[in-house]
């Protein structure tokens, strides 16, 4: 959602003069480019355990990050407090990265490329609507998170029955329930962002996360599970259809669970279920696509930009553009247009996912990739949603096609090494297929490949996309919300744990 | 103490007992606050040219709201006066619309921590941090590179950061509870990634990290991470099936963080835990030790109390295998009807041990360890995978090495390890004496029979 651009100057306690002169500051040691991350970010949290909403709280966190760059480097600081002094301290401390590695770089230039004036004049260019918007842009900026009702504005008790329903629904759906434990955490981070090339972009972004916890118990023995939903989105997002959903998902399978046993190990065919299993695109390509890795030649796609990388089928994207997705953005943390980005298009690898700096290093446009947890992180490339397009098979004709292999539906987390390309994800629960027919349930089990031979083993592609609406956060130094999607694919071999 | 950045000052400490004041006046009946304070100085490099500067100064103060029996917890950055006391109103009026909670409570005064009073009882500040400055830490993380060294061989890039930390935490509560902890951090990582003839790529990594400056051991990490990535090349895939299994020292206690979280009240309580009902009962094997030490002096991870600022006491968790404690904070205590102790393990030890039959050799080390079991799998990596908090079930990738007659014979990868965390340990071979100093738990090479592996 986009304010006023006066809330934001005001909630932040700055001019656009200051910030034309801050930016011009930074370029002072040399630097070829700096800017100006301003956050307010008010987090709400609720949580229901043992049946009574007995704990939550709130969080501020406020503060602006500034940046740096020095071709391909990176200076970095930031203050907790926007006032003048605090801000001109982040902005030298960031501008040693001009300080370079040797003695010829830590020459100051005698002039400034850019002044205050300069700048401010490309400012007042750019802004005469008003809006959050890039610069030079003159039509009305779509808004992926359009929200109804603000979190900031609500009373928790607001909640605590929809908490109470919540649990007492799961309870009466399956005798065997022991435990629940229900979150809510909310946040609203007002975001606003200036650089030296006079861009000032704002943006009002809303999360909200619903989650359960439910431990059963039968016959002596523990099982559990976790189930959730999370929606950039205001609190209209609280509903009776999402209680049920939440409720029904979080008793469903858990005979299967009781039942379930580790397979054996080994290789074989894998049929990934539509949803979730988007997490096998995010450790075992998603990664390896963001081009800081290939900026500096770490990963395993490291230039191979216009090969053939898969079956032509397929298409994978990474989206900033999903309207209330976990995963979308209408500006990047570096003031870039969220948008969509073929990573693979028809087999080809088409796009790394951008920052400004890999942009400019591989003298591409940035992607609107450039992501950070907070002002306290300077923006790196990092994923959205990411997940591929449908494809043309039916999802019974792909399990019915496997002898025997396994289909996995459920997963907690994933990992990947971004040199050897190696991933793993961690099934929480699937199903043996044996004779192209589902059989005996599994769980906690780890399946383990390698990217780039993952990617070229997917030999059938489902025509039933879903983009998974669950709380999955990236930790790649710094925590995203991310979300992930694929329709149902089978990957001819990948390693299973079992015993 | 000199007044520096990263250390809290007088009007920040006085604020904080201002707000316990004015909390108590709006109507808590009790109030814990927690001031923490940081900065952090980073120099990354990228194949020896600077390539990041960070400069990251942190402030918070966080409160634990106690109000007519119900309980609230709330931070903020905003340490300016005049924003406060609606900080703290708005605090009050949600806990008021909680319910009821009669467990929660502050820890009792007997309790809780009496003899940090200055942060600096446990040695882990260095007098010498002040003193250094930009020019210093962009010296040692250029000097610490070792990329051009190795230009035109197959290294194809190092990414090096050096970084030093001060870190100021000081909690206080309205029954009289106030102590302090002031530590600085300096550290050393890099990773490196090569290729082979083939043009596959591997990646190494190695890092050092000390309390006090002169005591950081920059300068080898380069070479060590350098010969971690070359050394996986040429990885192969074994057969899946039963192995001895070494864990290194530097990935070890991986496999005992799911043993002391399923000690943790939280998932205790909540029925969560493969070791429910297991306080005093023998669970692991009799040689299998692990004991608490929070109170080393100068020692990474040592910590004189909780976040409640109960005091921590260096105890057994795991002796001859008999589970001596669990870690209860005040309010699952008063849930579960059982005495509190600590919140959390603080710093984990193993000792040296050796299963029953098998020689001690005289240095229990990763090479001794590997001598002494003869043939199996050296784990140097893990590669996701998780544990069921109820069953104890896991399944971990893996990578490192097939060794045979204590020797390396083969890089191996895209492996998987399956089983049960309470089978596992109770068939753990050897503990060594090699943990890590740098690493807040004390874990050392680790090695256990009878591990399936999938490949």
């Amino acid at each position: 959602m986009f304010k006023e651009e006066r809330y934001y100057l005001d909630l932040f306690q700055v001019t656009k003069e200051q910030l034309a002169a801050l930016a011009c500051k930074g370029l002072g040691e040399g630097g070829s480019y700096c800017d100006l991350f301003f956050e307010n970010t008010t987090y709400h949290d609720l949580l229901l355990r043992d049946g009574i909403v007995s704990s939550g709280g709130f969080h501020i966190d406020y503060g602006v990050g500034i940046r740096v760059l020095k071709g391909d480097r990176t200076g970095y600081a930031y203050s907790e407090s926007t006032d003048s002094k605090s801000m001109a301290e982040a902005v030298m401390a960031a501008s040693k990265i001009a300080m370079g590695s040797s003695s010829s770089n830590m020459v100051k230039p005698e002039c400034p490329a850019a002044t205050a004036e300069s700048i401010l004049a490309s400012l007042r260019l750019s802004t005469a609507d008003g809006t959050g918007h890039l610069r030079h842009a003159t039509v009305k900026i779509e808004d992926f998170y359009p929200y109804v009702n603000d979190w900031r504005e609500a009373e928790a008790s607001q909640f605590v029955p929809s908490l109470e329903k919540l649990q007492q629904s799961i309870s009466s759906r399956d005798s065997r329930v022991l435990k629940v434990i229900v979150s809510l955490s909310d946040q609203v981070s007002d975001i606003m962002m200036f650089n030296s090339l006079g861009e000032l972009t704002f943006d009002s972004r809303p999360m909200g996360t619903l989650a359960v916890s439910v431990v059963f118990s039968q016959d002596g023995r523990i099982e559990n599970k976790t189930v959730s939903r999370s929606y950039r989105t205001g609190n209209e997002m609280i509903s009776e259809a999402l209680l049920e959903e939440i409720a029904a998902e979080a008793v469903s399978g858990i005979d299967e669970r009781f039942g379930a046993r580790r397979p054996k190990g080994g290789q074989m065919p894998v049929v990934m279920g539509a949803g979730a299993s988007g997490i096998l695109l995010h450790e075992a390509m998603g990664h390896a696509f963001e081009a800081d890795f290939n900026r500096k030649g770490q990963s395993i796609f490291s230039g191979r930009i216009g090969q053939k990388v898969c079956n032509e089928d397929i298409s994978i994207v990474d989206d900033g553009t999903i309207k209330g997705n976990r995963g979308a953005v209408n500006f990047d943390d570096e003031g870039v247009r969220g948008q969509k980005t073929f990573m693979v298009r028809n087999g080809v690898l088409e796009s790394y996912l951008h920052d400004r700096i890999s942009a400019a290093h591989f003298g591409v446009s940035p992607t609107g990739n450039g992501r950070r947890e907070s002002f306290r992180y300077a923006p790196i490339p990092r994923m959205r949603a990411t997940y591929m397009l449908s494809g043309s098979a039916e999802k019974e004709g792909i399990i019915s096609s496997v002898k025997k292999g396994i289909y996995v539906d459920q997963f907690s987390n994933g990992q990947v090494q971004i040199g050897e390309g190696d991933f793993t994800f961690f099934v929480k629960s699937g199903f043996l297929i044996e004779d192209g027919r589902l059989t005996m349930p599994v769980k906690d089990i780890n399946i383990i490949g390698n990217g780039p031979q993952a990617l070229a083993d997917i030999i059938a592609v489902g025509n039933d996309l879903k983009v998974d609406e669950g709380a999955w956060t990236c930790g790649k130094g710094q925590s995203c919300p991310v979300s992930c999607g694929i329709p149902t694919v089978l990957i001819k071999n990948l390693t299973v744990g079992g015993e | 103490m000199e007044e520096i950045n990263g250390i809290l000052r007088e009007e920040e400490i006085r604020l904080a007992h201002e707000c316990i004041g004015r909390a108590l006046s709006l109507g808590a009946d009790k109030v814990r606050i927690t001031l923490n304070k940081s900065l952090m100085e980073l120099f990354g490099t990228l194949n020896g040219e600077l390539d990041k500067v960070n400069h990251c100064l942190d402030r918070s103060m966080s409160i634990c709201l106690f109000v007519n029996g119900r309980f609230g917890s709330f931070s903020t950055n905003r340490l300016v006066e005049e924003e406060l006391d609606n900080f703290l109103s708005r605090s009050i009026a949600m806990v008021r619309m909680l319910a009821e909670d009669p467990c929660r409570d502050l820890p009792d005064p007997s309790r809780t921590c009496m003899n940090a009073k200055s942060g600096l009882e446990l040695g882990l500040y260095d007098p010498a941090y002040p003193g250094i400055n930009s020019d210093m830490r962009l010296k040692l993380a250029l000097d610490s590179s070792i990329f051009m060294n190795h230009k035109g061989e197959d290294l194809i890039s190092e990414e090096g950061e050096y970084s030093d930390s001060i870190f100021d935490t000081y909690v206080i509560d309205s029954n009289g509870l106030e102590c302090r902890h002031t530590e600085t951090s300096f550290e050393y990582g890099v990773e490196m990634t090569v290729q082979d003839a083939e043009g596959n790529r591997f990646s190494g990594y190695w890092w050092d990290s000390a309390p006090v400056f002169k005591d950081l051991k920059a300068l080898s990490c380069g070479e060590t991470a350098l010969q971690r990535a070359r050394a996986q090349i040429g990885p192969i895939k074994v057969q899946g099936g039963e192995y001895t299994m070494v864990v290194d020292s530097e990935n070890s206690s991986r496999l005992l963080t799911p043993v002391t979280n399923a000690l943790g009240a939280f998932a205790l309580q909540q029925k969560n835990s493969f070791l429910l009902d297991s306080l005093g009962k023998k669970i692991f094997p009799e040689w299998m030790d692990v004991i608490d030490k929070p109170h080393a002096a100068g020692q990474t991870g040592s910590r004189l109390f909780d976040s409640e600022g109960v005091a921590t006491r260096e105890t057994p968790v795991i002796e001859g295998g008999i589970i001596k404690e669990y870690f209860v904070n005040t309010y699952m205590a008063a849930k579960m009807g059982i005495a509190p102790t600590i919140e959390d393990v603080i710093r984990p030890v193993i000792p040296p041990c050796t299963a029953p039959g098998l020689e001690r050799p005289e240095k229990l080390d990763r090479n001794g360890i590997m001598n002494m079991v003869g043939e199996g799998i050296l784990v140097t990596g893990f590669n996701g995978g998780n544990s069921n908090s109820a069953t104890g079930d896991f399944s971990f990738g893996v990578e490192g090495f097939l060794f045979k007659d204590g020797k390396i014979v083969h890089p191996v990868r895209e492996m998987l390890i399956t089983g049960n965390l309470i089978t596992l340990w109770n068939n753990l071979l050897a503990a060594g004496d090699d943990a890590r100093p740098c690493k807040s738990k004390l874990i050392p090479t680790l090695a256990f029979g009878k591990v399936y592996f999938s490949a």
